[in-house]
């Protein structure tokens, strides 16, 4: 399984998609922060030099989910695309170790994609705060659990693309479907009465719970799942979607 | 002789229409097989359930006497060049190569080695994207060599190389069969590709075998004399004693006389012949027949 994590990562680390999404992730980041901070001490927005203002730029990367679940797609969807699965599956022929090779890929990619967001937010964050006359404690106000909140949502996110992109195969189906499930899903939810108490399920309610802190922003407290739960159904559902691809689309005829 | 490739009554339909019906052939080690047909024979269908890409609907399809599937470190037994199109356009041919070996547990000197073996080498670091067809090709090729294998199964590897690329294969395909003791099974619709490499050869169409033998036993086939004449000649040529058929295009294929023998008599019988040549291979007409009913189907 080693070796097969190695080719995954080569596979990864030797198109143009890792350093583009990475630009993507941490651009749509760094704008971001840079429009709260400009924003900060403004009408309704808190200051710089307040808790609210660290808490809330603090889980911004999170929202970058929706691109690496597109990231974790491309990965799975692009051996299907460009017909790479010839050679993918004569080197590894039981076609679920090359799955469960993709799966820990993408929690390492993940992680460092994670990594990469929660450090330019630290860099933004921290002088922000500082030079406002601030102060930062990493231990304190939450940050360590925001911290694990947005990484986790991040590469959870990898995951759930490489499952969808496994169960969907068409690249641009599996984008679209992604998008619409993370996005049509959550609007619809939330607009109808009614279904909003079920708001908390959806994957957006489910991600704002990795890394909510019971902040209340002005809208009230969102009603959240406990982090563990959130942690848990994000990853069934990876999982899920990759099992039940293995026994079915994985298994199809290569033609 | 160790049985390398058995293929055991290979069934597969696709939407109820069959594509492969009931193909069996087996290859042995240190032989090039050529497996022969017209587009759409189903070649690239049983070469596939062979390497266990796609699923037969039954029969068996067996490799070092087991399933593909089965093969503990499947590319350092068999070597699969399948189509020259499985490739990642930005990546480069060194990092397609060594993706493989990392997957296979394989030294990554392999892959230099590799690319050195089929040409490749001062492409190493280029993009696939930037590839020709026949530099695709080679590429194929380095992949299904890089765990050294003593089977090699080739999809219709001759297209898209040029005539010196065409030699090149023939020359490489021989030493690694006769010389390294491979067993090699190549698939072309283009039977002059092959017909001077290898030794035993495998003619499908329409999902089934027509023909197959060694090359010697095929070529050696009644040699018969292709004419077309104004007036009737039929009953000339019966006359003197040859066996003659009439191909609905006004052809008559003369056996039992030479060409020397068959141009006498016209010209003692003062028949005009528009056309005379000599069909020294049975396995020729075989294909041509079985490219024309397909053109024809084709056309009805
Ligand atoms: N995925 C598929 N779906 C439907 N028909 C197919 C598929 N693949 C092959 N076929 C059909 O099966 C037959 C054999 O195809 P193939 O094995 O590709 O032949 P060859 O390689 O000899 O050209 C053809 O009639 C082709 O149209
Ligand atoms: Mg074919």
């Amino acid at each position: 399984m080693t070796g097969l994590v190695k080719a995954e990562l080569r596979k990864f680390f030797s198109t143009r998609l890792w350093w583009i999404m990475l630009l993507v992730v941490l651009a749509w980041t760094g704008l971001g922060l840079s429009l709260s901070i400009a924003l900060a001490g403004m009408e309704g927005q808190p200051a710089r030099d307040t808790v609210e203002f660290q808490q809330m730029a603090w889980i911004y990367g999170g929202g970058t989910s929706s691109f690496t679940m597109i990231l974790g797609i491309v990965m799975m969807t692009s051996e299907y695309r460009h017909r790479t699965f010839n050679s993918t599956f004569l080197v590894t022929p039981v076609r679920g170790r090359v799955i469960v090779a993709k799966l820990v890929t993408g929690l390492l990619v993940g992680l460092l994609f994670g990594a990469a967001v929660m450090t330019l937010t630290a860099a933004a964050v921290i002088p922000a705060t500082l030079t406002a006359g601030g102060e930062f404690s990493p231990f304190a106000n939450e940050i360590p659990r925001m911290t694990a909140g947005v990484v986790a949502a991040i590469t959870l996110y990898v995951l759930l693309g490489i499952g969808l992109g496994a169960l969907i195969r068409n690249q641009v189906g599996a984008i679209m479907t992604g998008i619409v499930w993370t996005f049509l899903l959550e609007t619809i939810v939330v607009s109808v009465p009614g279904l909003q108490e079920f708001g908390k399920w959806t994957p957006g309610g489910v991600t704002t719970a990795l890394y909510d802190t019971g902040a209340d922003f002005g809208f009230g407290a969102a009603e959240v799942l406990p982090m563990g739960t959130a942690v848990a159904l994000l990853t069934g559902y990876a999982l899920l979607f990759s099992l039940i691809a293995s026994f079915t689309t994985v298994r199809r005829d290569l033609v | 002789m160790t049985t390398a490739i058995e293929i055991t009554d290979l069934r597969k339909s696709f939407g109820g229409v069959p594509a492969v019906d009931g193909v069996s052939l087996t290859v042995q080690a240190g032989t090039i097989t050529g497996y022969l047909g017209p587009n759409g024979a189903g070649k690239t269908t049983t070469l596939r359930c062979l390497l266990g890409l796609v699923a037969p609907d039954s029969g068996t399809c067996l490799v070092n006497g087991r399933r593909y599937a089965d093969l503990p470190k499947p590319i350092t037994e068999v070597g699969a060049v399948l189509e020259a199109t499985g490739f990642h356009p930005s990546r480069s041919a060194r990092d397609h190569l060594a993706i493989m070996c990392a997957a296979a547990g394989l030294p990554r000197a392999r892959v230099d080695e590799a690319l050195g073996e089929v040409g490749l080498a001062h492409a190493a670091n280029k993009r696939v994207g930037g590839f020709s067809l026949g530099m695709r090709q080679r590429l194929a090729l380095a992949g299904a060599l890089l765990g050294r294998p003593k089977i090699l199964i080739l999809d219709e590897p001759a297209n898209g190389l040029d005539p010196a690329g065409i030699e090149w294969l023939r020359g490489f395909l021989r030493h690694w069969a006769h010389e390294l003791g491979a067993a090699v099974l190549v698939s072309s619709h283009v039977l002059a590709e092959v017909e001077q490499t290898v030794d035993n050869a495998i003619i499908i169409a329409g999902g089934r075998l027509v023909r197959h033998g060694s090359i010697a036993d095929l070529t050696r086939g009644e040699q018969q004399i292709r004419i077309r004449a104004l007036g009737d000649f039929r009953p000339v040529l019966e006359g003197a004693g040859a066996r003659v058929t009439e191909g609905p295009d006004g052809v008559l294929r003369v056996k039992g006389m030479s060409i020397d023998e068959v141009g006498r008599l016209a010209l003692n019988s003062r028949v005009v012949l528009t056309e005379i040549s000599e069909e020294r291979y049975d396995l020729h007409r075989v294909f041509l027949d079985l490219t024309d009913a397909r053109t024809e189907g084709a056309h009805s």
